[in-house]
């Protein structure tokens, strides 16, 4: 089943960090589209939950340098 | 001219390292293929050591070369583009005023965002939409091996995701309103990025985080210091009152660069250049006023005329090749291009007493007034 999943993330320092942060699409099997914002300072993922579990997006996305404050 | 000066020094100075932190994961991609085989190459000499691609550094020069032209390229059509687009709108000298106003609003906007003044600050950015930065993403992952083609693709595409420094400039490049000075615009600020770009790729050097941090204040505060010099400038083209060097000057007048002239008496100046001014404005009645253009603005910048009379203004150049040939009076919807050798006369209706007119270069870098009190 596809869910989707919003973070709050720290420490974006410019707009095109959340073209890096996309890139999440690409490192985690499951994920099926990554939406990230600047300037809402957060990250949109849609992800199929057989494959993937919030815990896991959440430690991707520190593992990419980034802060998850907490999920919306 | 000096605002392509401007545009190289800011690209030196901050442009190279803050767009390189945008761009230079493309960069990183477009040097993968580069890294791969050498690695590979590597590989087959002798095991797996890392260190074996460290001679093949000298391989590197060409990717990012051609990654880095692209991009200039890219960037001068993207000014080209910006100041066509800013032609288009071909606008009266009070129009460009607010347009040059709304850039250096813009700009000061950026600058306080990379302060981190506040969250509300992140208004002022443009954000490419998610579809483009899939397919950058996309194709700088799935880029070919075709060697030089995909950092020429990737430089090219670097223009889809400006950094907060260039955006500001292309903001700049718009309010020119002209797409050669626009393409000259890009072209200086991007060839002054390169050198950074070009240093750090190659000697693969990372900043540190620390050090970033601080590097990012440096060209916040250069991006709020050229915010103030826009609006400054389009408060200058809009002829108001209130711009810092009228401001400074009524602070702080300066009498050396002020000529009284349009009745008897001869101006006291200090000005050696002011001489055939002097000369020049003691006749005619006191009808006459002159004004010398150079490079660097017009002198005397505040001239004294008679009111309730006509009055006419003599523009003398002498080899001037800088905006300040490009002469505007707002209030009187005056715009002239004045020959870079040469004079020209321009007719002033009567006015009355304590009447200031305010004349600038089209661009608002240089600036007088005309005060109507004798």
């Amino acid at each position: 089943m596809i869910k989707q999943i919003t973070l709050k993330i720290n420490g974006m320092e410019c707009p095109n960090c959340a073209m890096i942060l996309e890139g999440i699409e690409d490192k985690l099997k499951g994920v099926k589209s990554a939406e990230a914002s600047y300037r809402k300072t957060q990250l949109i993922v849609e992800y199929e939950e057989s494959l993937l579990s919030k815990d896991q997006i959440k430690a991707e996305v520190k593992r990419m340098g980034y802060e998850v404050a907490d999920g919306i | 001219m000096n605002n392509i000066l401007i545009a190289f020094v800011t690209g030196l100075t901050s442009g190279g390292l803050s767009c390189l932190a945008v761009q230079g994961g493309l960069l990183a991609s477009s040097l993968e293929n580069q890294i791969e085989k050498d690695f590979q190459n590597a590989g087959q000499r002798k095991g797996r050591n890392k260190k074996n691609i460290k001679p093949s550094r000298s391989k590197l020069a060409l990717p990012i070369l051609v990654f880095l032209i692209a991009k200039l390229l890219a960037y001068s059509i993207l000014g080209f583009l910006l100041g066509l687009v800013g032609q288009a709108f071909q606008l009266s000298p009070i129009a460009r005023a607010f347009l040059q106003i709304g850039i250096g609003i813009f700009m000061l906007g950026s600058a306080l965002r990379m302060l981190n003044v506040h969250p509300i600050f992140r208004i002022f950015v443009f954000e490419p939409p998610t579809f483009l930065r899939r397919f950058i993403r996309k194709t700088s992952k799935e880029a070919d091996n075709s060697t030089l083609v995909t950092p020429a693709f990737l430089g090219f595409m670097t223009v889809l995701i400006p950094c907060g420094v260039a955006q500001a400039m292309m903001a700049v490049a718009l309010g020119t309103g002209d797409p050669i000075q626009g393409a000259a615009l890009m072209f200086a600020f991007t060839l002054g990025t390169s050198p950074v770009f070009f240093a750090v790729s190659y000697f693969a050097t990372q900043l540190g985080q620390k050090l970033e941090k601080y590097f990012m204040r440096f060209v916040a505060i250069v991006v709020l210091v050229l915010a103030l010099v826009t609006i400054n400038s389009g408060l200058t083209l809009a002829g108001s009152p209130y711009t810092f060097s009228r401001l400074a000057n009524s602070v702080f007048p300066k009498p050396q660069n002020v000529a009284a002239v349009a009745t008897d008496q001869v101006a006291q100046s200090t000005e050696p250049f002011t001489d055939e001014t002097i000369t020049g404005s003691s006749d005619s009645e006191g009808r006459l006023l002159t004004i010398n253009v150079q490079n660097s603005g017009y002198y005397p910048n505040e001239v004294h005329a008679k009111a309730g009379i006509p009055v006419t203004l003599k523009l003398i150049t002498d080899n001037v090749q800088s905006c300040s040939r490009a002469f505007i009076i707002p209030s009187l919807g005056v715009q002239q291009i004045l020959d870079e050798t040469g004079q020209a006369m321009i007719q002033i209706p009567a006015q009355i007493s304590g009447t200031q007119i305010y004349f600038s270069c089209s661009m608002g870098m240089y600036g007088g007034t005309i005060i109507f009190d004798l």
